[in-house]
């Protein structure tokens, strides 16, 4: 049972209702305060003090001050009138209880419109905010665009005002051009009457004196002639035609070098070699032989070597070798012929240049070197076995492949003329 | 390295954009004007070449005239001021001098090469430096050779592959160290990362170097003094500056690299006013814009006594995207600080103002 506050203490004016409420040593808060329209409630447990008012308040604005063990509030009428009392004095229980419950209803509600204000100046005030932002953002950029233009156009303008300057030069370097065509004879003459006078030195000072004039006016015009004149004597004979021999740094591909892709390319070309290596290598004579003598491109190296110094023979060997082990690459069956080409083993060079040409199909550019080789080694192989006509065939493919080449064309010119003399006498 | 504060960083403007109907390949300001020249090839395999003049804000185009084979470079380097004649390489092989205002027939023409000349350069033109006028071609076929416009049909230096030796594509060539009538070098770029510097004086190979990956461009920083600092670009976006003051006898020339993008860097080209700048342009179509600085000391002696060169620092002023497709050209104008022009593989040549310059 709650313990009722009775003591209170009222006064009135035509639109306010002065309301003092003692608290017996209790502690208030604002939350102990509830108030509406028509109901005022004040309870601080055990204490509870409760008034049906006499007529509605404007509850709002009513205010209560709580201060000295005491709630003074100020409850502001909604009509000015002069109330009878403080609470209305017949109330019932039923008309208390719904009274109570009105009272609480109204204030859920105010208090879910208040909230729903808040919310809704919330979202205003933050919409302004950003909306001041972005202004401020647009000015910002607007004021660097506007920076900007002005360069653009500061600079515009001075383009434009250079440009006119170089019109304004070119133009008088045209006047001057024409000028200088009817001036051009006059200063010559000056020069000559110069070095004449040189000995004589009072007209030195008048000649020099005339010449200057003629170089002051026109900036462009006669002295230009005078400073081409002078330049052309002055620049050096063409330079003496010289060759510098250049080598490059060793690459195998075609293409241009670039840092990430050399990782591949080494795989590429590792790939490659170890593929070479590998062909016709499970013979088994070949296990007392060493690491690198089992390598075709390492033999083939050692037969180029061999050949270079003279020792046709060892070459021969060499590539006999590779070719058990690899027998697919053209270019040790065209080397091979060259050796025997040189040891005088004729049929044997015609064979293998025969089948240096079967391995290098299909006829491709990168080829070309070597079928024009492996082509002149046949030639040469017929010729000297006396077998022109065949010789001429070769050295005529050789010509088609390669036409700039000299030699060849030189050497199916001897061909031909030997083929016409043995034709002609027999 | 130092970068330049957010307000005083040179800015780059784009002033014109000219729309093509041919690729444009090179494309240089004609010198003491304000007249562009583009050089390139038209679809129907026909050489182009066009003459712009500023106006305003766009291009007006002067003269076109048409050759039969494509037209890859070009340069004014080799001519004097009075005469401006155009010296250019072609897809043939072929180096031609022309009179552009009279451009039916050269002045000057050589068959130069078996393969396209892929690029060119001009000095003791224009009144700037001492000594011969020359012009330099490098060519797919892996040749470099060296004309004077006074001896046809022979080149004065021929830099050619040893007898039988496979050849690499030379791409790029430059003139530099003509400060007096005798000196010349030439310095030439391959596509197997090769940069040689040959001595026209001696006539032999000075010094060489593989940058490991294919050179795009090389430049000298003027063509006119003694060879203070050369630019080598190369695939893979990197760049090279090599300071060419101090040569040791085994290491070379000293160098500092840079990566700047990802892409190739087609072309560097130094500020004609400040030799310290230079612009790279790149592969994704965008411009860097560097400045060089020189460290405190530029040579030191190693351990044996020898000088060798120190390489300095280079800090990157402003990076521009201008299209999507890689920027092949570029061409400081050497009379308005800041003036350039740089043509695209989009079709378009495109006049840039880069500001602020005379403040580095």
């Amino acid at each position: 049972m709650p313990v009722w506050l009775r003591e209170h203490s009222w006064r009135q004016t035509l639109s306010a209702v002065y309301l003092s409420l003692p608290l017996r040593g209790a502690r208030a808060t604002p939350a102990n305060i509830f108030c509406s329209e028509r109901y005022l409630k004040v309870s601080i447990p055990p204490f509870l003090f409760e008034a049906i008012l006499y007529a509605p308040i404007d509850d709002t604005n009513s205010t209560a001050k709580i201060g000295n063990g005491n709630i003074f509030f100020t409850l502001y009428k909604k009509e000015p009138a002069m109330w009878d009392s403080l609470t209305l004095a017949n109330a019932d229980k039923e008309k208390l209880q719904y009274l109570r419950e009105n009272a609480v209803l109204k204030a859920h509600e105010k208090a879910k419109e208040e909230t729903e204000a808040k919310k809704i100046t919330k979202q205003e005030h933050k919409k302004y905010a950003l909306e001041a932002t972005m202004k401020l953002e647009e000015e910002e950029r607007k004021r660097i665009e506007d920076l900007k233009e002005k360069e653009r156009q500061k600079v515009a303008k001075e383009l434009e005002l250079w440009k006119n300057q170089q019109k304004d030069g070119d133009k008088y370097k045209s006047i001057q051009k024409k000028g200088k065509l009817h001036q051009e004879t006059e200063p010559l003459k000056e020069r000559k009457s110069e070095k004449m006078n040189k000995t004589r030195i009072p007209n030195e000072g008048t000649s020099k004196a005339r010449l200057k004039s003629t170089k002051g006016c026109p900036v462009h015009g006669s002295s230009s002639i005078f400073s081409e004149n002078l330049k052309e004597e002055q620049l050096p004979a063409p330079r003496a035609a010289a060759t510098i021999k250049v080598n490059f740094t060793p690459r195998v591909f075609p293409t241009a070098l670039r840092e990430s892709r050399v990782a591949e390319e080494e795989e590429w070309l590792h790939k490659q070699a170890e593929a070479r290596r590998i062909i016709n290598s499970d013979l088994s004579e070949l296990e007392d032989l060493k690491e690198e003598e089992k390598n075709p491109d390492w033999l083939k190296d050692k037969g180029n070597k061999m050949f270079a110094m003279g020792d046709y023979l060892g070459a021969v060997n060499a590539y006999n070798l590779a070719v058990r082990l690899n027998n697919k690459l053209p270019l040790l069956y065209l080397n091979r012929a060259a050796c025997h080409l040189k040891l005088r083993n004729l049929h044997k060079a015609i064979e293998d240049s025969s089948k240096a040409l079967e391995l290098l199909t299909p006829p491709v550019p990168d080829n070309e070197n070597a079928r024009v080789k492996a082509h002149v080694r046949r030639g040469t192989a017929f010729c000297q076995l006396e077998l022109y006509t065949e010789g001429l065939q070769d050295y005529e493919a050789a010509l088609k492949i390669d036409p700039r080449n000299k030699n060849i064309e030189k050497d199916a010119e001897k061909i031909r003329h030997l083929i016409q003399g043995t034709m002609q006498s027999s | 390295m130092s970068a330049a504060v957010g307000a005083e960083r040179p800015q780059v403007v784009s002033h014109v954009q000219q729309a093509l109907s041919y690729t444009v390949f090179d494309c240089k300001w004609v010198p003491r004007s304000a007249r562009v020249l583009c050089l390139g090839s038209a679809a129907r395999g026909t050489g182009v070449i066009q003459l712009y003049e500023l106006h305003g804000a766009r291009l007006q185009l002067l003269r076109e005239i048409e050759k039969p084979k494509p037209i890859k470079c070009g340069t004014f380097g080799a001519t004097s001021l009075q005469q401006r004649y155009l010296a250019t390489g072609d897809f043939d092989g072929n180096l031609n001098i022309w009179n552009l205002e009279a451009p039916e027939l050269p002045v000057y023409s050589v068959k130069g090469h078996k393969e396209i000349i892929n690029s060119i350069d001009g000095v003791g033109g224009l009144g700037i430096g001492e000594g011969a006028p020359e012009i330099v071609t490098g060519s797919r076929d892996g040749t470099v050779k060296v004309w004077d416009p006074r001896q046809n049909d022979t080149p004065v230096a021929n830099m050619e592959p040893v007898q039988g030796e496979s050849k690499r594509d030379c791409w790029t060539v430059a003139f530099g160290n003509a400060y007096n009538q005798e000196e010349r070098v030439v310095c030439a770029g391959y596509d197997n990362g090769d940069i040689k510097l040959f001595d026209l004086k001696t006539m032999s190979l000075r010094w060489e170097t593989n940058i490991k990956n294919g050179v795009c461009s090389v430049e000298f920083d003027r063509k006119d003094i003694n060879m203070n600092k050369l630019v080598a670009t190369s695939l893979e976006g990197k760049f090279h500056v090599f300071d060419m003051r101090t040569q040791h006898p085994t290491k070379g020339f000293a160098s500092l690299s840079e990566k700047a993008q990802k892409s190739t860097i087609w072309q560097v080209r130094h500020l004609p006013q400040n030799r310290d700048v230079f612009m790279t342009s790149g592969g994704s179509g965008s411009l860097h814009l560097w400045k060089y600085e020189y460290p405190a000391q530029r040579s030191k002696k190693d351990s044996e006594g020898s000088e060798m060169g120190v390489a300095g620092s280079v800090s990157l002023l402003q990076n521009v995207t201008l299209s999507t497709q890689p920027i092949s050209s570029l061409d400081w104008s050497p009379d308005k600080r800041g003036l350039c022009v740089c043509g695209a593989f989009d079709q378009t040549v495109r006049v840039l103002i880069v500001t602020k310059l005379n403040k580095i």
